[in-house]
């Protein structure tokens, strides 16, 4: 606020296109640079290599930058920081202004003027005066605004712009003095004295006494509903305070107290609402045929019940009537099929070789009336004319009679054998 | 009472009703009519509805303390003991891992993805987590950080401190449970005048 008095008297004094080409040269100024002012306002300090020399010096001259100190860094002037911080709601860096007094005391002083050049009959003075007693009165109720906004802003994000709780718990209370200070601060507006102040211009009680009020009580009532909402969070901080602590606590204890012992809550007289839980029951039911009317459904639900179990019982079944047959049995009957092949061999070499044209496997198995599978028939005569030795196989042919067993897959089965002698060999 | 049913089976084997495990009913049971109902229900079995001291969960007590009831009570406290310091770490390793300002309450939500993702690569924290799983109450054996975590997680699952809303998806929500643990922790100090220096903080509420 500071420096834009300077600025009005000096307008005052020189035409007002001088105050208003500098204005507009210096937003401009804002607006051209904003890019390293921003980063200023962020990092706190301007990067004095960023612009060349005349432009910096162009925003010293125009009260952007400044520097506080011969040895620090540039940096942005409290008003521009403050308009940034207003502009972006910025919470961490935004200030709540609750100097009621001090503007309350200009305003007394304006209006004084302004009476004095009414009183003068000096028109000209009067209304300017009035413009700055106007802006000066928006000026209170929209600094009131603007910091009922900001505590807002803070509540709802729950102090969210910074990290930890003890932070909170300690923006908390900065916004709570700085509320209360609002509140004292309201209560410095006496307005019967602003009616006083007043007296019967209309125009001046309509400005310092309705629209004040109006929006001072709304304000108040805004101000008591922040307050409350912020002793709540406070309240809350402070429980997960506590309770952070105390699980902190809690666990630093029992690890330094390994041997740590409890009471025996559960067998006290009275036993702690906290400690009684009763234990488990697992409700079973079974089936109740006891009631005629649910037979149906219990029926119902019997038939849906899998019946694979009978498979398992028929092979259970079976079990029993399997015997083992006798090892030395089954060696028996191999040896028996084993002659009989090799009866089957050696009948071939028996034929006459006129008859060479050998012999059928099956018709052999045939006309000795042989009980022999015919599928195992065939597999041990393969196996073996294969067991032969080379120079005895080489006296005999095997034929494998096969047929297509589907013209799809060209599988072949074997349906026969036929067997005759090589009679090359044989015969000499 | 038949519209009950599922509620008490429930609550009769044991399982606690909070408002993250099972809204509905938990909504049910804040009716008073409801609840004298299935008090009434409960009386034969020695049983009765209780709550938490903030009434964020409920679940069945004794109606009267019998010998067995004592027993059972006396042993399921000192289990509850047990687990009490693995339980507490696990808070604070969350709390302190997922870069939390408060403590967890019922009702927040775990990533097992996120919690894994921000272990990974804090060597320190990692150690304390494989510290905390090879607890006996955790009894994980694994090296694998993965594994472990899963392993804890699973086991707050069955023990009702977590709740997992889809079965394939890895997130959790924190249930009324951990409020009663916290009450009991409370309690415990409170009841064995543990000297748990936090009182200077405490004066200075408002």
């Amino acid at each position: 606020m500071s420096e834009k008095d300077p600025i009005e008297k000096n307008g005052k004094q020189s035409p007002q296109s001088r105050l208003q080409a500098l204005g507009i040269e210096r937003l401009s100024l804002l607006g051209k640079y904003a890019q390293p002012l921003m980063q200023t306002y962020i990092s706190g300090y301007f990067d004095e290599t960023s612009v060349s020399e005349q432009a910096l010096d162009k925003l010293i001259k125009a009260r952007l930058l400044w520097r506080p100190d011969e040895q620090e860094a540039l940096c942005l002037r409290p008003g521009v920081n403050g308009l940034i911080a207003s502009l972006t709601e910025d919470e961490r860096k935004r200030q709540i202004n609750a100097d009621i007094a001090g503007q309350l005391d200009q305003i007394r002083t304006r209006v004084t003027h302004y009476q004095d050049a009414q009183f003068r009959g000096d028109y000209a003075a009067s209304e300017h005066h009035f413009q700055l007693l106007t802006e000066k009165v928006h000026d209170m109720t929209g600094q009131f605004s603007d910091a009922i906004a900001s505590l807002w802003n803070r509540l709802n994000s729950d102090f969210g712009f910074v990290s930890n709780l003890a932070d909170k718990i300690r923006e908390n209370e900065l916004a709570q003095k700085q509320l209360r200070r609002l509140l004292d601060g309201f209560e410095l507006i006496d307005f019967n004295e602003m009616i006083e102040l007043a007296q019967s211009n209309g125009a001046l009680r309509k400005l310092l006494v309705s629209q004040l009020q109006v929006s001072i009580s709304d304000h108040a009532s805004s101000l008591l509903e922040v307050q409350k909402r912020l002793v709540e969070l406070m309240a809350r901080f402070r429980q997960q305070q506590e309770r952070v602590q105390l699980i902190a606590s809690m666990t630093a204890f029992l690890k330094q107290h390994p041997n740590f012992r409890v009471g025996d809550y559960a067998n006290r007289s009275q036993v702690p609402e906290l400690v009684n839980q009763a234990k488990p029951i697992i409700a079973n039911a079974a089936i109740g045929l006891d009631r005629s009317s649910d037979s149906e459904v219990l029926a119902e639900l019997v038939r849906e019940i899998p019946i694979e179990h009978q498979g398992l019982v028929q092979v259970v079944q079976s079990g029993g009537e399997f015997e083992l047959v006798d090892e030395s049995l089954l060696q028996a009957r191999e040896q028996a099929l084993k002659e009989d092949v090799e009866n089957f061999f050696i009948a071939i070499l028996d034929t006459s070789p006129e008859e060479a044209r050998g012999l059928s496997a099956l018709d052999y198995l045939q006309q000795h009336r042989l009980a022999w599978d015919a599928e195992i028939w065939l597999f041990q005569v393969i196996a073996e004319f294969e067991g032969l030795a080379t120079e005895f196989r080489r006296s005999f042919i095997l034929e494998k009679c096969t047929r297509e067993l589907d013209p799809f897959n060209q599988v072949d089965i074997i349906f026969d054998l036929n067997l005759r002698v090589n009679q090359g060999l044989v015969l000499k | 009472m038949i519209e009950h049913g599922p509620l008490l089976e429930r609550l009769l084997a044991g399982q606690s009703i909070c408002a993250v495990t099972d809204e509905e009913a938990f909504r049910r049971l804040q009716d008073e009519v409801t609840r004298e109902e299935l008090n009434h229900y409960l009386r034969p079995l020695n049983r009765r509805l209780a709550q938490s001291q903030d009434g964020s969960v409920f679940f069945l007590a004794y109606q009267e303390l019998t010998t067995d009831a004592r027993e059972h009570l006396s042993r399921e406290f000192k289990q509850t003991i047990q687990s009490l310091l693995p339980l507490l770490e696990w808070m604070q390793l969350v709390q302190e891992c997922l870069g939390r300002d408060s403590a967890l309450s019922a009702g927040d939500t775990i990533k097992l993805q996120e919690f894994i993702l921000k272990t990974e690569d804090n060597q320190s924290l990692r150690l304390r987590l494989g510290q905390l799983a090879s607890d006996r109450y955790f009894k994980s054996g694994s090296d694998n950080l993965d594994t472990q975590l899963k392993l804890i997680f699973k086991r707050l699952k069955e023990n009702g401190y977590l709740f997992q809303p889809h079965k394939d998806r890895q997130f959790y929500v924190v249930t009324g449970k951990i409020e009663q643990l916290i009450e009991l922790v409370r309690f415990i100090k409170d009841e064995e005048s543990l000297p748990l220096e936090q009182e200077s903080e405490q004066e200075s509420l408002f």
